[in-house]
């Protein structure tokens, strides 16, 4: 069967072509448009800066790219742009006609404005948005919370609010709504990221200083974004100061960054380059030569991760711009002390962007990307005459348009479509010897070709009825056979009273890149496989609903939503399998459905001296994979949940500014246990003659066992320090990570125990392993 | 590097920061999964060799020394072999005395294998059933066997005789170091047949330790498919020893057995890794049924 298109949700795809074709219904006022980009001075556009009419109770956030459009009645209105830590601008526009004002907010005067909390979005407009299930963080809140290591991490801050779970203590990974890791579509300026963590997940590779903000969608999907199942984490990089050259940075406990920006042409342009290294290296070097001469010292393996990003945009003209991005980030670990063993192992990915935007008439304006992006790991070895090698990459080169068309004040459209070029190079082994007694060098590499065309429309219905509807077509194609299928998305917004609003959204998801890993954790070398004849798409629809109502005249917004999601084809392996340098790799898979649901109070405030956030998830995972292909599936076909099923989640996140120079943040997180695999039972196998005799562990049903529940505190402080001259900004940012010292659960592991006298084996001791004690840190960040 | 250490590695920089002696590990009470004992079979059958069988029971993994009531000997402790990955003597293997077992060859006929507990002397592998005469097999037969005791518990199984692969070679080196730093590697060379997919088990021993692997490997041919494969071992034997080089060829069911064994073993204290199920070669139970085929060399390193 060549061609497999799938289709469902009939109802949402006549919502889309009526969306599509009825731009002129229903919309009696007389309104124009008026559109245009917020900038900062320095010429950085400003994603989520809010630009409204007060006296109409009118009111948009840009977008992500400074974007904004607001429909105005005819008359003379007074407009307001505000967006955090830049000073307020208000104008008169005389709105007889569509206009196009594009603005330059300037920075406060108020030294610490990156301390003042306030959020981009504020909760009114979080009311008023149709999408449910999004999350828009700005790398400006980010760094007031404490971090691990002082490391400002805009993932791990993801991880604090409702429906996101992280992988373990201290991990980056984020599990969306019972969605695996592999199923969230992490972009940085829509290239794709496929593996967004360093040092197995503890840190991501988003380096804080060269972020502008991050919009993390868990449901209600708009249908420019395809390829994923779970969740979309759409990074948009910072664009360099246009006004002036600026240094910044920090000096960590661990790492240090270093960006440099400025204009470029006489602000016709503006750059910025960023970078950030690790030095564990430098300290594991100098124990491993202390203890040099001590022969039972086993050295530390080197290890470090750098990140590089580089951002520039130039204006052509007064309708067109261009955009480059490139970001180049890799892991390093080498030893070569062990006898005559060495080995290194080093992963990272390398992407490169170039867009051109163009603007063809207030109501419709165009953007053409086309970029690279590339995933590898490599692990070598080398012994006495024989060296090994293992690599693993993926390879895109992809190029996507995208349009913005609005026919009328009452309707936004975007439509668009892109085009991917992979190279799943699976693995190849290369084993050669000094005598060439033996020489192994097996590729086993997959091309295919992804595309995706949507069309969705943002439609305002009524002043109380909102809708965006959206269709999504995507196909892959490998080894000769098309997959694909049609994903119609929906979402409504129903507003009650002017503080409470309803809101639905249901959506279809196609993933055909498929993260295979057989361990409960996600490390750098899974490895992505593609669709083939023996791996269909896997398919995931999710609905959810829920309420948001502002509080206390607007100071508090509290949402629930509840979701059900429901996937089918999802991968994992038979236990044992071979995973390395496997030439039929998918004769170890296996393959099931998942489905979780769960329920998301969240109470927000984002302004005042105290703001934050209050989260808690209820939660359900499940898996199924049934008997197949002559093997048990997994635990004969019974239900399991997945290791980042959690049923309980609670995060409070407070900050307090005391004062203009000092900020006070704490976050408390507690969660389940995490499912985990102990052995019920062993047994002796003595092996044939010759052979050890060993103690096998047999293992029940998968995650049969939960690990102690996980709660932490971490507590900071900001402190803005004096300007050493005018124009400067420094600060010290401490952290206090696991406050209390709490001994978390990381892992369980069986000890044998033996006689002290006899030294006579007496039994097993279960061993829990804890990863972090509590971790003061301090970081000094400077910018002048 | 094991995982813990890996671990202890990422926690380094923790490590440095926290207060001195801080301790990550500690000795919990964790309430696992209640465990019903089963049979567990070894049974490995060799051309020209009198059949033996060890059957014993798998118990819970955190026994609560509470006696089941079951009928068992406790083999002397003394005279109990060694256990694998450096555990030292003092393992009691519990033996149920209620068990019966016949053995099927391949001409149809039945060979009852009688309970008669011992210890091998040469190999020190405890069996707790024997036959009465050698076996003649040829490749391609195959046998069958049914263990049953005295309250339901059935064990059965089947094995075919596999092809015999000859070691081509078994050569060594020295690292070009003298003195107390001299040591040799050891190369086992064969060839595999490519019109079929084949599966081995190569086992070195040291005659210094003849009941103790020096070194073992489980492989399948999926890339070497009808090449000749060599397999290394680093510079680690002292000159002098006498190396045996052992080369089963295996049925798939046996080889995936011992994957299996290898990836619950090793998954404890990985928290990285995913615990394989054990997948026995008998049904009804635990375990391994299986006819060992396999070409030995020896080399003294001089």
């Amino acid at each position: 069967m060549p061609t497999r298109i799938c289709t469902s949700s009939r109802a949402a795809i006549i919502l889309t072509l009526l969306g599509l074709l009825a731009p002129h219904l229903g919309w009696a006022q007389v309104r124009h448009i008026l559109s245009g980009l917020v900038r900062g001075t320095d010429g950085t556009a400003l994603p989520g800066a809010t630009v409204a009419v007060p006296s109409l109770g009118l009111g948009t956030a840009t977008d992500e790219l400074g974007r904004y459009r607001l429909e105005i009645p005819t008359g003379s209105q007074e407009v307001t742009v505000s967006f955090v830590g830049y000073l307020p601008q208000t104008f008169r526009v005389n709105m007889g006609r569509n206009q196009q004002r594009d603005l330059a907010l300037a920075p406060s005067d108020n030294e610490l404005s990156e301390v003042v909390v306030q959020g981009q979005q504020t909760l009114q407009e979080k009311l008023e948005t149709t999408q449910m299930g999004v999350e828009r963080l700005t790398v400006r809140e980010a760094k007031l919370l404490p971090a691990l290591f002082g490391e400002v991490d805009i993932l791990k801050t993801l991880q604090l609010k409702p429906g996101v779970q992280s992988g373990g203590e201290g991990s980056s990974g984020l599990f969306v709504r019972g969605g695996s890791a592999d199923q969230n579509l992490v972009l940085l300026d829509n290239a794709l990221v496929y593996n967004p963590n360093h040092l197995f997940g503890l840190f991501s590779v988003f380096n804080s200083d060269a972020v502008q903000s991050v919009d993390l969608y868990k449901s209600g999907f708009p249908a420019q974004f395809g390829g994923r199942l779970s969740s979309v984490i759409d990074v948009k990089m910072r664009e360099g100061s246009r006004e002036k050259f600026t240094v910044n940075g920090g000096i960590g406990l661990i790492a240090s960054r270093l960006s440099l920006e400025g204009p470029i042409n006489n602000g016709k342009g503006s750059f910025l380059v960023s970078g950030r290294r690790t030095y564990f290296d430098i300290f594991t070097r100098a124990l491993n030569r202390a203890n040099a001469s001590d022969e039972s010292w086993r050295p530390i393996p080197d290890y470090y991760f750098h990140d590089f990003n580089a951002k520039a945009n130039y204006t052509l003209g007064e309708k067109d711009q261009v955009f480059a991005t490139a970001y180049l980030g890799r892991d390093v670990f080498g030893f070569n002390s062990f006898g005559n063993l060495s080995a290194n192992f080093s992963w990272g990915n390398t992407l490169g962007t170039l867009r051109w935007q163009h603007t063809f008439s207030p109501q419709l304006t165009a953007n053409t990307q086309v970029g690279v992006t590339s995933y590898r790991y490599k692990l070598g070895s080398a012994f006495d005459i024989a060296s090994f090698g293992l690599t693993s990459t993926i390879r895109d080169y992809n190029a996507r348009v995208d349009f913005d068309y609005a026919p009328h004040p009452a309707h936004q459209v975007r439509f668009g479509g892109s085009v991917t070029h992979h190279t799943f190079g699976v693995g190849r082994l290369q084993v050669e010897t000094g005598d060439n007694s033996l020489n192994i060098d097996d590729d086993i590499s997959y091309p295919a070709l992804e595309g995706g065309l949507y069309a969705s429309d943002s439609w305002k219905v009524s002043d109380k009825l909102q809708a965006e509807v959206g269709l999504r077509l995507s196909g892959f194609s490998s080894e000769g056979r098309v997959y694909g299928g049609i994903e119609p998305r929906a979402a409504v917004r129903y507003s009650l009273s002017d503080n409470l609003a309803l809101k639905a959204n249901y959506a279809l998801m196609y993933q055909y890149a498929h993260l295979v890993s057989n361990t409960g954790a996600s490390l750098p070398t899974d490895i992505w496989y593609p669709t083939r004849l023996s791996v269909k798409p896997q398919r995931s629809q999710q609905v959810s609903t829920g309420f948001s109502l502002l509080l206390f005249g607007g100071k508090f917004l509290l949402t629930d939503e509840v979701y059900y999601k429901w996937a089918a084809n999802q991968v994992d392996f038979r236990d044992g399998a071979q995973i390395f340098a496997n030439p039929n790799l998918d004769q170890e898979f296996l393959f099931g459905r998942g489905w979780s649901y769960g329920n998301e109070l969240y109470l927000e405030k984002k302004e005042g001296k105290t703001t934050g956030w209050i989260g808690y998830t209820l939660a359900w995972a499940w898996r199924r994979f049934p008997p197949q292909r002559g093997t048990d599936g997994i635990n004969d076909g019974r239900d399991y949940y997945p290791s980042y099923d959690r049923r309980h989640n609670l995060n409070v996140v407070v900050l307090h500014q005391l004062n203009t120079r000092l900020s006070l943040t704490s976050s408390f997180v507690y969660t389940s246990g995490a499912p985990a695999t102990l052995p019920a039972g062993r047994f002796p196998l003595q092996n044939v003659p010759g052979g050890d005799l060993l103690a096998v562990p047999v293992y029940p049903d998968r995650n049969t066992y939960r690990l102690i529940p996980y709660h932490r505190l971490d507590l900071g402080v900001v402190w803005k320090l004096r300007p050493v001259r005018f124009g400067t900004e420094r600060d010290l940012t401490f952290s206090v990570y696991n406050a209390y010292d709490r001994r978390n659960a990381y892992f369980v592991y069986f000890e044998v125990s033996r006689d002290q006298t006899t030294d006579v084996i007496n039994g097993f001791t279960a061993q829990q392993v804890s990863l972090f004690p509590i971790i003061p840190s301090v970081t000094y960040n400077f910018k002048f | 590097m094991k995982a813990k250490q890996l671990v202890a590695a990422i926690g380094l920089g923790s490590l440095l920061l926290a207060a001195a002696g801080c301790n990550l590990e500690k000795e919990v009470d964790v309430v696992l999964p209640a465990y019903t004992p089963e049979l567990v079979v070894e049974c490995y059958l060799q051309a020209g060799q009198v059949p033996r069988l060890t059957v014993v029971e798998s118990g819970a993994y955190l026994p609560t020394r509470v006696d089941t009531g079951q009928p068992t000997i406790t083999l002397p402790t003394a005279t109990t072999p060694t256990l694998g990955l450096g555990l030292p003597n003092g393992i009691t293997i519990q033996l149920p005395v209620d068990v019966t077992a016949r053995l099927t060859l391949p001409s149809g006929q039945v060979v009852p294998l009688r309970f008669a507990p011992g210890i091998d002397p040469v190999t020190r592998k405890v069996f707790t059933h024997i036959g009465t005469t050698p076996l003649a097999m040829q490749p391609g037969q195959r046998f069958a066997l049914d263990v049953r005791d005295t309250r339901g518990h059935n064990v059965t199984g089947t094995a075919s005789v596999p092809t015999f692969i000859p070691i081509d070679t078994v050569r060594y080196g020295f690292n070009g170091l003298s003195g107390g730093d001299r040591r040799a590697n050891v190369v086992t060379r064969w060839t595999d047949p490519a019109a079929t997919a084949n599966f081995y088990y190569l086992l070195l021993n040291n005659s210094r330790e003849p009941n103790d692997d020096a070194g073992d490997y489980l492989l399948n041919d999926q890339l070497f498919n009808g090449q000749t494969y060599t397999a290394l071992t680093t510079f680690r034997f002292m000159p002098g020893d006498t190396m045996t080089a052992t080369l089963f060829h295996m049925e798939p069911q046996y080889y995936n057995f011992l994957q299996s064994v290898e990836g619950a073993v090793r998954a404890n204290g990985n928290p990285f890794a995913q615990p394989a199920r054990i997948r026995s070669t008998v049904q009804g139970g635990l375990g391994v049924f299986t006819v060992l085929v396999s070409d030995r060399r020896t080399v003294i390193l001089e």
